[in-house]
């Protein structure tokens, strides 16, 4: 048996995987087994329903799966890895750092805040153009900022890291 | 009929423009950017030609190398689909004077419908109805403050020159005219080089509808009767159905002729839309005329049955309408999504990257229009528009239903998509019992964003995407496990995922 602990839209939720070909999810043990039809497709049979499933990106246990129109992003730990993050959560808690990445490549046409500037979570921070549009770029968190690597009017390449939130 | 097409655009609308040549046994002619080297619409041709780096600018907009490669392989028409080069009169002048035909209107058509304020003077010249306003550009505030009493508040102001939102201000009151003509003034000259801005009349809830016109170099014309497309945002059109819900009989008669007197007014030929926008009490007002093929074109396809795009290259050819008004009907009703390549929860952030997975839905009623398939590039360079989802029912509720059953089989992975978020929109009652209107999405979608329009009867869903997760994760771990024995049956040790 082994028991996961997986995140789902901002929910946990925990699932054990028994020997049997059963889960036990929230008291209630139901028969579940998965097939691989394609490399990016599955097929679930839980209980007595079935469903189907694409799977985009996994790594590091991280999953995306896109079901009956709905995109679900995932992470899925072990019960032990669910712990360690915890823990090594709890102990960042003091200094936690977030990036704002580039989530595509572009322009960069303005950046609405300077170091030391206090940011919320939502708030829209940077405008990125590309495909001819401008992108309202959104803090991934609240925070101050501590660094800005760009400068307006420069080009970054997908994942760069424009800024950094503490 | 012509023996060879090039066709100067990319994406879905080239792939579309292929399929009507091939069934007019005509060979047809791609051309790509660095960035489209595999696309589909180059897998699809007859023929495909590099014609330059991945910038629009330097290849799908490359007048110049476009008509001297046609030239040189001896095709003897060019389909500009929509966008790009389209609606350039002096590309459509630069074409017929090597010898070419241009499979759209002619340059002065699309001349005399280019300029807003040209545009808005032919059509009150042909007792077409235009929104309250001037057809001249306001030249200082004290005049402009004069006519907007008159029309009376809220007005907006308009670059002459303009288009997709920039260059436009709404106006409440005379206190605020004074900084918005200042501002549209800017934009304007900054987005269009040209700081003419006009007044008009602001219409509070307008609906969206637009004509389907058809016409040959013979004097004929017919309609296709109304399109409506009010879901949009940042005038960028989202849904798109026909025939519209809150068109009656009365309102298609009058709307229909208004569209082909401005066809006729600018002296049309071939395809062309006639966009107006419509008030709560049906009247309606000219918006602007589209000369060339448009996206939504497919809708019209689905209700009357009638192939566009093939009546577009024999009007070409020279040849008459194949259809009389008479020949024509609205049989059922159609809707079409557009699939876009963005983060919905980002703020529309477009996502690019690979395709990585494609699985076409299909059925009853359901026809996919697309310029991808399983490997595909979305490059950052063009226009996000993956596909487009259209269904086609008896009636409004069975072409929604429909919809709703053909996203869901729908499967792109890779890059995110916009599919999900129509889930929320089908399902609206603004939507359903058809009083939405252009704000539709700005008053009702975006103050969901991000993620609070995602549905709670989805929530039975986390669940199973959990015993998938688990499922999948617990799987990784036999493999490690097993790892040395070669024989396991263990059949996800070898997938690789991206």
């Amino acid at each position: 048996m082994n028991e996961f602990v997986i995140t789902v839209n901002n929910k946990k939720k925990t699932v054990r995987v028994n020997d049997n070909g059963t889960v036990e999810l929230e008291g209630k043990v139901i028969p579940s087994s998965i097939t691989k039809v394609s490399p990016h497709s599955l097929i679930l049979r839980f209980g007595d329903n079935v469903y189907e499933a694409a799977t985009s990106r996994i790594n590091n246990g991280e999953i995306g799966f896109l079901i009956d129109g709905w995109y679900f992003d995932t992470t899925v730990r072990t019960r032990l890895q669910e712990t360690a993050y915890e823990l090594q959560k709890n102990k960042g808690k003091t200094v936690h750092h977030t990036e704002v990445k580039a989530p595509m490549p572009g322009l960069l046409i303005k950046i609405k805040k300077k170091i030391g500037d206090h940011v919320e979570l939502g708030e829209p921070i940077l405008i990125l153009e590309a495909m001819k549009m401008e992108n309202d770029l959104r803090s991934p968190s609240s925070g101050v900022v501590k660094e800005i690597n760009f400068q307006e009017g420069q080009s970054v390449e997908k994942g760069a890291s424009i800024l950094v939130i503490e | 009929m012509f023996k060879k097409i090039l066709i100067a655009n990319r994406g879905e609308i080239a792939h579309r423009i292929i399929k009507a040549c091939r069934e007019l046994s005509i060979t047809s002619v791609a051309i790509y950017s660095e960035a489209d080297v595999n696309a589909l619409h180059v897998r699809r041709a007859d023929e495909a030609y590099l014609i330059g780096p991945s910038p629009a600018s330097e290849s799908y907009l490359n007048k110049e190398k476009i008509i001297a490669l046609a030239k040189q392989i001896g095709a003897d028409a060019i389909h500009p689909g929509y966008g790009f080069l389209s609606e350039r009169a002096e590309f459509i002048k630069m074409v017929e004077e090597a010898g070419i035909a241009f499979i759209g209107p002619s340059y002065k058509s699309v001349e005399m419908m280019g300029g807003k304020t040209d545009a808005r003077t032919l059509m009150k010249q042909h007792n077409v109805p235009i929104v309250p306003g001037t057809t001249e550009p306001i030249t200082n505030i004290e005049s402009g403050k004069k006519i907007a009493n008159e029309i009376g508040y809220p007005v907006m102001l308009k670059a002459a020159a303009g288009g997709g939102g920039k260059g436009m201000r709404k106006v409440f009151s005379d206190e605020e005219f004074e900084t918005a003509f200042t501002n549209a003034r800017n934009e304007a000259l900054k987005s269009f080089g040209s700081d003419a801005v006009y007044l008009e009349k602001f219409i509070e809830h307008p609906k969206h509808i637009e004509v389907q016109i058809l016409a040959d170099k013979h004097g004929n014309y017919v309609h296709l009767f109304e399109r409506e497309c009010s879901v949009q945002r940042r005038h960028q059109k989202v849904i798109e159905e026909a025939p519209s819900i809150a068109v009656d009989d009365q309102t298609r008669r009058k709307i229909t002729t208004a569209a082909i007197d401005a066809a006729k007014a600018c002296g049309y030929y071939n395809a062309g839309t006639i966009e107006f926008l419509m008030d709560r009490d049906k009247s309606f007002y000219f918006l602007e005329m589209n000369t060339r093929l448009q996206v939504e074109h497919p809708v019209t396809e689905m209700i009357t049955g009638f192939d566009i795009v093939k009546e577009q290259i024999r009007i070409a050819y020279g040849e008459k309408l194949s259809v009389t008004q008479n020949d024509l009907q609205i049989h059922g009703h159609a809707i079409e999504c557009r699939v876009y390549a963005e983060d919905v929860d980002n703020n529309f952030a477009p996502s690019t990257g690979k395709i990585t997975h494609h699985r076409l839905t299909s059925g009853p009623g359901v026809r996919i229009d697309r310029g991808i398939d399983v490997m595909s590039e979305v490059p950052i360079y063009y226009d996000p528009m993956l596909a487009k989802v259209i269904c086609w029912g008896r009636d409004r509720n069975e072409a929604i239903v429909r919809m709703k059953r053909a996203l869901c089989e729908y499967q792109i992975c890779g890059v995110t998509t916009n599919m999900p978020a129509f889930n929320w929109m089908l399902k609206q009652k603004s939507f359903l019992d058809g009083t939405f209107d252009i704000n539709f999405l700005e008053n009702e979608f975006l103050p969901l964003i991000p993620d609070k329009w995602k549905d709670q009867s989805t929530e039975y869903l986390e669940d199973i995407v959990a015993v998938m997760a688990a499922l999948i994760k617990n799987s990784d771990s036999e493999v490690t496990v097993t790892a040395n024995n070669f024989t396991s049956s263990n059949n996800w040790r070898t997938q690789q995922y991206e």
